[in-house]
């Protein structure tokens, strides 16, 4: 090669070394810590020796076997109930002349920006013991018990099942709306009515994107946290999240053994699902109804059915937002906690409000905003770059990719105790501050801002970059004047979407904040434990007010991005 | 001025073993000339200009332009693609979106290496290469804004704004309706002779090919398989493939009985005997094709045969007519086999549908059925 040729390959080469040196440093080390942990036996203080002691002890506990059952049943319960719901709503919405559409879009939307703690404490106090539902029942039938058990599994699944349906809505819908019309319009021309459409032609070939999106619901319902803990703990239904929470928590000094021995088993299970979910979803693609043509069909007629219809719609939003808002609403304005009654109007108060004012909220709130925005930021940069790599098939690209996508296999509690135990080990003073918790984003995180990035790098034509090249650019001036504006809706989504969720997560910080360092989440998580609910209420109420808008305005770049407006000159 | 030297790109496909690509293909262009690479797709055509232009890395060969060497694999020669200062017109065109008419036309002054250029020079130079497209005046217009049509002259534009010594087209007029097509076409032509630019072109379409090209290369399976003028190439094919994909044609098999000074004659159908051009590429009498073009052939009727001895004759039956509007289509078939004949559309056939084909020698060709 000349000095020309080496110098411009040597660009790209650089890039890829920095990247892949970065990538390996954030996502390795928590990795073999873990197993490092799993695998380290302490025999004093000070020595400690290799062995299997921790898995040995894991195995043989009968505890074991129950909290893993008890894990499968929960997420293929919360699987089933959540793509059931997410799926007719969004055929409803996306497919049918049903009116009352946007109130499923809006439940959707408000929901990817509130803290899952907060519903979960929202719906636990209107189907708990003192909830209206009980309430009434009690006071209908003047029996003592309850109508409806919440702290059991069916409790648990239910809830569980709610969280994640507005994310499988959204999911469902953007595949509807890809699908090739013509498809469903041939059955109609054919002679099939509606509901033999539905069956034979839209649901046919939709399986294989329903059946990937119920294994990632699966999967993360296996990894979830804030369920298990809010409604299982109390009705002493262990999964094995909380089972690793429990060794990290519950016991002093905590079992950082058998903690990483549970973390390793839960990874491994991960693991596999995901490599199904991988080949599903590969299924998925090759019966691939994307067209890519940016016309609506033509929404089936369904007559009257269409206020059934309605009414589904109506009662997800009730129940998905409506209810869990006026629970809320209702218990900020009390100075307690006390049952749905007309006597409780009379100690109305705004002092819940008045409290969560205060410089130590305030505090939590920058400490959050702090932390999403720098892992959005440090995410996103690092994989623009990977996409870029990885899309155009450049030197290193498929490495960079494989390390970038590592992190979907860590359960954010498990990528908790694992850069936990990093730092315990590193020099470096970021116990306990927003550095770690920021590092332990960053690394969560990746895979997403991997997946806006090569999916919008995907979608620009090659040529245009061909083009640059061929004028006389080289391959960084391409990047910064061809790439970067073009991809730049993308990577707005992509930084949105990841600024949502790290406001949002909890399990994830649960275990890495300090008492300086603590991020929204995690201290509703604290008011609640402690009882106040009330605080907890009005605070939730203004945090997801402000959260919304964001989340408005993800919504809003999403969708234009996703349109697929650019790189088709 | 540019020549390329057993240039070789393989794609291995190792899901359903179809390689793609192109072998060992070899051409040197005049300055100034139009050079079309001809096929159907998936013959290598475009893999050969990416190669040309730097986009893709050759297996082996040697690209040169004006004596410097682009690519050499011998010597380890391989100049990155935005050191090779030629401009090239994509199939899609890949005007870029976030910038306007003015910004896309000026990018290659922009990221000039070798100097650099003031911003009266750039404006400048836009403003000529827009008048040489006929776009003055649309510099503020933003790109996704433009027809199809104004999109492919700016791209054009855009690739002789910097002046390069070669200018490479990838199937650019594929992607515009037919009307279009045909105005730009002529444009193109008008346009390379104003600016006497070396222009490399790729193309399905036959007819492109031979309304605008000085040389044509025709490539089959990764290799070129026969280059000539476009005369050349349409009435001497060097084989039936091209024969076949150049314009329409009758390929009949037989047997080569004799040639001398390069006419010979070859038995045919049930035994009847053809007089023909015959190329000194046949090595192989027993296994040739005759080929005649629809539009050589002249129909009459059975029993008026014309006086003197004039080329070759065949009897068959007309077996079905297709008007075509200037011009229409007879089948004919002769001894069980059908052949296309073109005539104009208001020539009178015989009411009992027995014709006589009549054809020069000279507009018949022997060709062999495999390549030597």
């Amino acid at each position: 090669m000349t000095w020309r040729a080496r110098l411009s390959a040597r660009q790209t080469t650089w890039l890829a070394v920095v990247l892949i040196v970065v990538l390996v440093a954030l996502v390795l080390p928590p990795l073999i810590l873990l197993l490092r942990g799993s695998v380290t036996v302490s025999v004093t203080h000070t020595v400690s020796r290799f062995g299997l002691d921790h898995f040995e002890a894991v195995l043989q506990s009968r505890h074991f076997l129950a909290s893993l059952w008890r894990s499968l049943v929960f997420a293929a319960g919360s699987a089933v109930l959540a793509l059931l719901f997410g799926w007719a709503s969004a055929w409803i919405v996306e497919r049918t002349n049903t009116p009352l559409k946007s109130l499923a879009y809006l439940t959707a939307i408000i929901s990817l920006g509130t803290p899952y703690i907060l519903y979960v404490s929202a719906w636990l106090l209107f189907f708990g013991k003192a909830g209206p539902v009980n309430h009434l029942y009690r006071m209908l039938t003047s029996s003592s018990d309850v109508l409806i058990n919440i702290y059991s599994m069916h409790g648990m699944i239910l809830i569980e099942g709610f969280l994640w349906s507005p994310l499988a809505f959204l999911l469902v819908g953007a595949t509807l709306r890809n699908a090739n019309p013509e498809l469903e319009e041939a059955a109609r021309v054919s002679g099939a009515g509606v509901w033999q459409t539905l069956r034979r032609v839209t649901l046919r070939l939709s399986l294989p994107s329903i059946m990937a999106l119920a294994m990632l619901v699966f999967i993360r319902a296996i990894e979830a946290f804030e369920v298990p803990a809010l409604v299982g703990l109390p009705g002493r239904l262990n999964v094995l999240t909380t089972d690793i929470y429990g060794n990290m928590v519950a016991r002093v000094p905590p079992d950082l053994g058998g903690a990483s021995a549970l973390s390793v088993i839960l990874l491994t299970v991960v693991l596999g699902l995901l490599y199904a979910y991988g080949r599903l979803s590969r299924h998925a693609e090759r019966f691939a109804t994307i067209t890519g043509k940016g016309f609506r069909p033509r929404p089936f007629d369904l007559g009257r059915l269409r206020y059934v219809a309605a009414a589904i719609l109506f009662a997800n939003f009730v129940l998905l937002l409506l209810v869990p808002l006026a629970m809320l609403i209702w218990v900020s304005l009390l100075p307690f906690y006390q049952p749905v009654s007309m006597g409780a109007f009379k100690v109305m108060t705004l002092n819940n409000f008045r409290a969560v004012l205060s410089p130590h909220h305030i505090e939590l709130i920058v400490n959050t905003l702090l932390i999403s925005t720098a892992t959005a930021t440090i995410a996103v940069a690092l994989t623009f770059l990977a996409g870029w790599l990885a899309v155009r098939r450049m030197f290193g690209g498929w490495l960079v990719e494989q390390l970038a996508t590592i992190p979907l296999i860590f359960p954010g509690l498990i990528l908790g105790i694992a850069v936990m135990q990093l730092f315990l080990y590193l020099p470096l003073p970021l116990y306990g501050t927003l550095g770690i918790l920021i590092w332990a984003f960053v690394i969560n995180y990746l895979p997403y801002g991997m997946r806006y990035s090569s999916s919008g790098m995907l979608q620009i034509h090659r040529e245009l970059e061909e083009a640059a090249a061929v004028c006389g650019a080289s391959p960084l001036t391409r990047l910064r004047r061809i790439v970067a504006p073009l991809l730049a809706p993308a990577l707005v989504a992509g930084w949105l979407f990841i600024f949502l969720m790290a406001a949002r997560v909890l399990s994830l910080a649960v275990l890495l904040s300090g008492p300086r360092s603590q991020p929204v989440a995690v201290a509703m998580f604290d008011l609640w434990n402690n009882g106040q609910g009330t605080e907890l209420a009005a605070f939730g109420l203004l945090w997801s007010m402000l959260m919304t808008v964001i989340a408005l305005v993800f919504y809003v770049v999403a969708r234009r991005s996703a349109s697929g407006a650019l790189g088709r000159a | 001025m540019l020549r390329v030297e057993r240039l070789t790109k393989i794609f291995e496909n190792t899901t359903d073993r179809i390689t793609g690509g192109v072998r060992d293909a070899s051409f040197a262009l005049e300055p100034g000339s139009f050079f079309t690479l001809l096929g159907p797709s998936g013959c290598g055509k475009t893999t050969t200009l990416r190669c040309i232009a730097g986009l893709e890395t050759p297996d082996d060969g040697v690209i040169a332009v004006d004596g410097g060497v682009l690519f050499d694999a011998a010597a380890r020669v391989n100049v990155a693609v935005e050191h090779r200062a030629i401009g090239m017109v994509f199939q899609s065109y890949a005007i870029w979106p976030h910038m306007t008419v003015a910004e896309n036309v000026a990018f290659p002054l922009t990221v000039a290496k070798h100097r650099r250029y003031g911003r009266a020079e750039i404006e400048e130079a836009v403003k000529r290469a827009l008048a040489v497209v006929d776009l003055d005046g649309f510099q503020n217009r933003s790109a996704p804004r433009l027809s199809g049509g104004q999109q492919q002259r700016v791209a054009l534009a855009r690739a002789i704004v910097h002046e390069p010594r070669l200018i490479l087209l990838d199937e650019p007029l594929s992607n515009l309706d037919a009307q279009l097509r045909d105005e730009m076409r002529g444009e193109l032509k008008r346009l390379q002779s104003k600016i006497g630019i070396t222009t490399v072109y790729v193309t399905h379409d036959q007819s492109e090919a031979l309304a605008l090209s000085d040389r044509i290369a025709v490539l089959d399976q990764g290799r070129i398989v026969q280059i000539g003028s476009p005369q050349d190439i349409y009435f001497r094919p060097a084989n039936p493939f091209v024969a076949r994909f150049v314009g329409a044609t009758n390929l009949l098999p037989g047997r080569l009985l004799g040639s001398a000074n390069g006419i010979g004659e070859v038995e045919v159908l049930d035994g009847r005997r053809i007089k023909c051009l015959v190329p000194q590429t046949i090595n192989d009498p027993s296994a040739v094709s005759v080929s005649i073009r629809p539009e050589s052939i002249r129909l009459t009727g059975a029993n008026t045969r014309p006086a003197g001895a004039l080329g070759n004759y065949l009897a068959g039956r007309v077996s079905g007519v297709t008007f075509l509007g200037a011009s229409r289509r007879v089948d004919v078939v002769c001894d069980g086999v059908s052949l296309q004949v073109t005539t104009t559309a208001d020539m009178p056939l015989p009411a009992d549908g027995e014709v006589l084909l009549i054809f020069a020698t000279e507009r018949t060709v022997a060709l062999p059925n495999k390549m030597s």
